[in-house]
């Protein structure tokens, strides 16, 4: 009896990947555009989990795994490990987003107004099953406002400071290279501010929301007020070798601003992500606010939240649970055993005694 | 479907150039005393290898400076070096200003690379990881005092790796290793 | 300077996957773990084509080290058949255009999970081991950063005092695998999650491992003839596995590390863990050519 030949794993795995694939079928471009098209939020929340801005890719990484969202967020990450990083955009000032979307919780109104944009916010929930009978589903047309919002507004907190109700952050003038960038450097704690914001920006919504709605819920010391949400569009400006700056395009991106009102000025928290994902900023700026101060091991302290929002490392390693583990496992079951065994030579040993 | 298997890509030039560079410098780190061959001579190949927009290098040698500067370094004061190329070392007061890096992040102690002549001047006794009992070297054209210097300036964890370059030939010491000076 | 000075020509992928910066972190990375043997550095680890937990900081490793000639062996348990192994093993090959074996004496690069093979490692090889939890303090401090700074202190009281808990409790210490591992006499490291009876063939052995975590982003290595001693009190002394007596029922080997069958009639039948050596072993019998190295263990022994 021999062992038999050693192609039996190979055979296994490509077949098993031919079924997964067999399933959905092949697509074409055109399957692309659909996705992209008609699925614009969850393709955001595709490039903002990969730190990887582009329509047309995450189309593909949905179309390619099934709408698996794990697999299509790592898909997308280890992609983007084939890529050069050739520039560093410059920075965007909050003024400066082409905005859609802005409201405050804090104040009935605030300078620039609040501006509704689009939303379910208000939509009533009901699920559209006349489409299964033939109809088409068709919304209503827009009315154009009579005045339309202004596209640029500051941010609210800049008006909080003038009237001395919080204090801003310390402007940090890093530039250029010198930029931490969390896909070229590991997290080491205490967390640089770019880390944590950029981990915040690629975190994993489900996780995020978790760890936020816990703080919410009093795991954190703080209560978010939404300050101000914001979904825009932002000009990605970068600079030809020959000096001249120009835009390379508009991303869509969210941002939150959350506050709370514990001692005499307004403490903040702040999150921003590739495109329009609410839930996630709201809730990542909420973790923001809460982890100043927070004990070790607290879920609203940045070694917990940081670490355990990461989506690739965290369904990774629970997949990875999959995977054998008998050598580990035989090497407990001989510890075990072997206790066993002392404690029962102990116990005879011991009986004659007593 | 799937996608029939591509061809594997073919390593580039500057791939295999680097690939077979790293091949030496892990070795010769690994067995410290033991010389190992480069794809040549001289510090290019090793700034290739090793070096690129994330680092920051400091230069005592001016003809070396736009081989790093390709690469996207900056050009940095020695303490504030990752990489530090010493060139042929004339005294020893650079080396007090080597970073170390910290018990924290030993890490952040400096990869540094200077010339020498293997094979001539004092017999250096070392051992340590990498060395099965004690290995016996010479090394020379370095300073007076190097090794003194070197075993007073490292507090291991912290410390600093040294490459001597001679030729194309690449002895690595660790700050793990230990160096009497026979 | 123009445009096309910023980027690269294109290519449909890099050699061996990983981009050339990707690669000289690895390569800076990599010769400070050497530096330090058994200190965790930090290191970015990039999302590679497999998911997290399966080996990719492995990969990261494999894939900077190869050359087109670099022959590869990966194993998983043991196996080189076992899926994620032959799944890593392809990859590889494709990527890097590498020839692969599962002849452990073949070999210029092996990957592994959870083992060390049994034949005797050469200098002219390179063992990289796949980690999960690079930290051996995971158990006594959960927060990175507090353990990073034990590190630091060399601070490894709490990890005696475990150790010490669970022989007064059960007579032994109960860690199976991944067994707390001072290295250099300075670092403690876990040498993976292989089984005792592996942690021995680190000690003064002849070739350099690497062991890289890429889901915690932390490198670390032995080089060649650095002290790995267990942690163990001097009364207690270290016991690897049970397994030097135990025969293999597949290949009729004895003295290796076995995996365990259970079998319909309530008992036990054994497997030699390193398949390898099991296909050699029974080529051996049925031919009489013989392709075994020596190993680290001779009649179940540790030698």
């Amino acid at each position: 009896m021999a062992y038999v030949a050693t192609r039996g794993g190979e055979r296994a795995i490509e077949q098993s990947e031919r079924l997964f694939r067999e399933a959905m079928g092949g697509f074409d471009k055109a399957r692309v555009t659909e996705i992209k098209q008609s699925l614009p939020y969850l393709i955001d929340r595709v490039m903002g989990e990969a730190s990887l801005y582009d329509e047309d890719l995450a189309a593909i990484a949905l179309a390619q795994t099934g709408g698996e969202l794990y697999e299509a967020v790592l898909l997308l990450r280890a992609w983007r490990t084939t890529q050069p990083r050739l520039q560093v955009a410059a920075p965007v000032e909050q003024e400066q987003l082409f905005t859609h979307r802005r409201i405050s919780a804090a104040f009935k109104d605030i300078p620039g107004g609040q501006v509704l944009g689009p939303t379910l916010d208000y939509a009533h929930r009901i699920l559209a099953t006349e489409v299964l009978q033939g109809a088409d589903y068709k919304p209503a047309p827009v009315d154009p406002a009579e005045a339309p919002s202004p596209a640029y507004q500051p941010s609210v907190s800049t008006w909080q400071a003038e009237n001395d109700l919080l204090d801003l952050p310390d402007p940090d003038g890093t530039e250029g290279n010198d930029i931490p960038d969390l896909t070229r450097e590991p997290l080491l704690f205490p967390s640089k501010r770019a880390h944590t914001l950029q981990s915040l920006a690629r975190a994993e919504t489900g996780g995020v929301l978790a760890l936020g709605y816990a703080a919410m819920r009093g795991y954190g010391q703080a209560h978010p007020t939404v300050n101000e949400l914001r979904l825009a569009e932002a000009e990605i400006e970068v600079t030809h070798p020959d000096g001249r700056s120009f835009s390379a395009g508009r991303v869509k991106v969210s941002q939150a601003e959350v506050v709370d009102k514990k001692g005499e000025k307004l403490g903040i928290g702040y999150a921003a992500t590739f495109g329009w994902n609410e839930v996630k900023c709201i809730a990542a700026a909420t973790l923001d606010l809460n982890s100043p101060g927070a004990d070790k091991g607290a879920p609203t302290e940045e070694e917990f939240f940081l670490y355990h929002t990461e989506g690739v490392e965290s369904s990774g390693f629970c997949i990875h649970f999959k995977l054998p583990h008998y050598v580990t496992f035989q090497s407990s079951l001989d510890a075990m055993r072997d206790a066993k065994a002392k404690k029962a030579a102990a116990n005879i040993a011991k009986e004659p005694a007593e | 479907m799937l996608a029939a298997p591509e061809p594997s890509p073919d390593p580039s030039l500057s791939e295999t150039d680097a690939n077979q560079t790293f091949d030496a410098l892990i070795w010769a780190l690994s067995r410290p005393g033991i010389p190992r061959g480069l794809p040549a001579a001289g510090e290019a190949r090793i700034i290739r290898a090793l070096l690129d927009r994330e680092c920051r290098a400091y230069s005592a040698d001016p003809l070396i400076l736009p081989e790093i500067m390709r690469t996207g370094a900056q050009i940095a004061e020695i303490d504030a070096a990752d990489h530090v190329f010493l060139g042929a070392l004339q005294d020893l007061a650079p080396l007090d200003r080597i970073a170390l890096g910290s018990d924290l992040y030993p890490d952040d102690g400096a990869t540094v690379v200077l010339r020498g002549q293997i094979g001539q001047g004092p017999g250096l006794r070392l051992s340590g990881p990498g060395i099965e009992s004690t290995l016996t070297v010479q090394i020379g054209g370095l300073p007076s005092g190097f090794w003194q210097k070197r075993r007073a300036l490292i507090r291991y964890p912290m410390g600093f790796e040294i490459f001597i370059l001679d030729g194309a030939a690449v002895i690595g010491i660790p700050r793990s290793t230990d160096i009497e000076v026979l | 300077m123009k445009l096309a000075d910023l980027t690269k020509p294109w290519e449909a992928l890099s050699y061996g996957f990983l981009d050339a910066s990707a690669k000289r972190e690895m390569r800076r990375k990599m010769l400070k773990s050497i530096a330090v043997p058994g200190c965790q550095m930090p290191y970015a680890s990039r999302e590679v084509p497999m998911a997290r937990g399966w080996g990719t900081g492995g990969l990261q490793v494999s894939l900077t080290l190869v050359n087109p000639r670099t022959r590869v062996k990966v194993i998983d348990q043991g196996a080189d058949d076992s899926v994620n192994a032959a799944s890593i093993r392809r990859f590889i090959a494709r990527v890097a255009g590498t020839p692969t074996t599962m002849d452990t004496l073949e070999a210029g690069l092996i990957q592994s999970r959870h083992r060390v093979p049994e034949e005797i490692l050469r200098d002219d090889q390179v063992l990289v081991l796949q980690v999960p939890n690079p930290e051996p303090l995971r158990s006594v401090q959960p927060n990175m950063s507090i353990a990073r700074q034990m590190h630091a202190d060399a601070d490894y009281g709490r990890m005696w005092l475990q150790l010490y808990e669970q022989i007064v409790r059960s007579g032994r210490v109960m860690q199976g695998a991944s067994y707390p591992s001072l290295v250099h006499g300075r670092h403690v490291m876990t040498p993976s999650p292989i089984p005792r009876w592996d942690v021995p063939k680190q000690h003064m052995a002849r070739h350099l491992t690497i062991l890289s975590a890429g889901r915690e982003k932390r490198i670390f290595a032995v080089p060649p003839f650095t002290r790995v001693e267990p942690l163990v009190f001097s009364d207690v002394p270290y016991k690897v596995e049970d397994h030097g007596d135990l025969t293999c029922t597949r290949s009729g080997t004895r003295g290796y590390f076995m995996n365990e069958i259970p079998q319909n009639d309530g008992t036990s039948a054994y497997e030699v863990s390193d398949s390898e050596w099991g296909v050699k072993t029974i080529r051996a019998a049925e031919d009489g050519g013989e392709t075994r190295g020596e190993t680290w263990y001779k009649d179940g022994k540790m030698s």
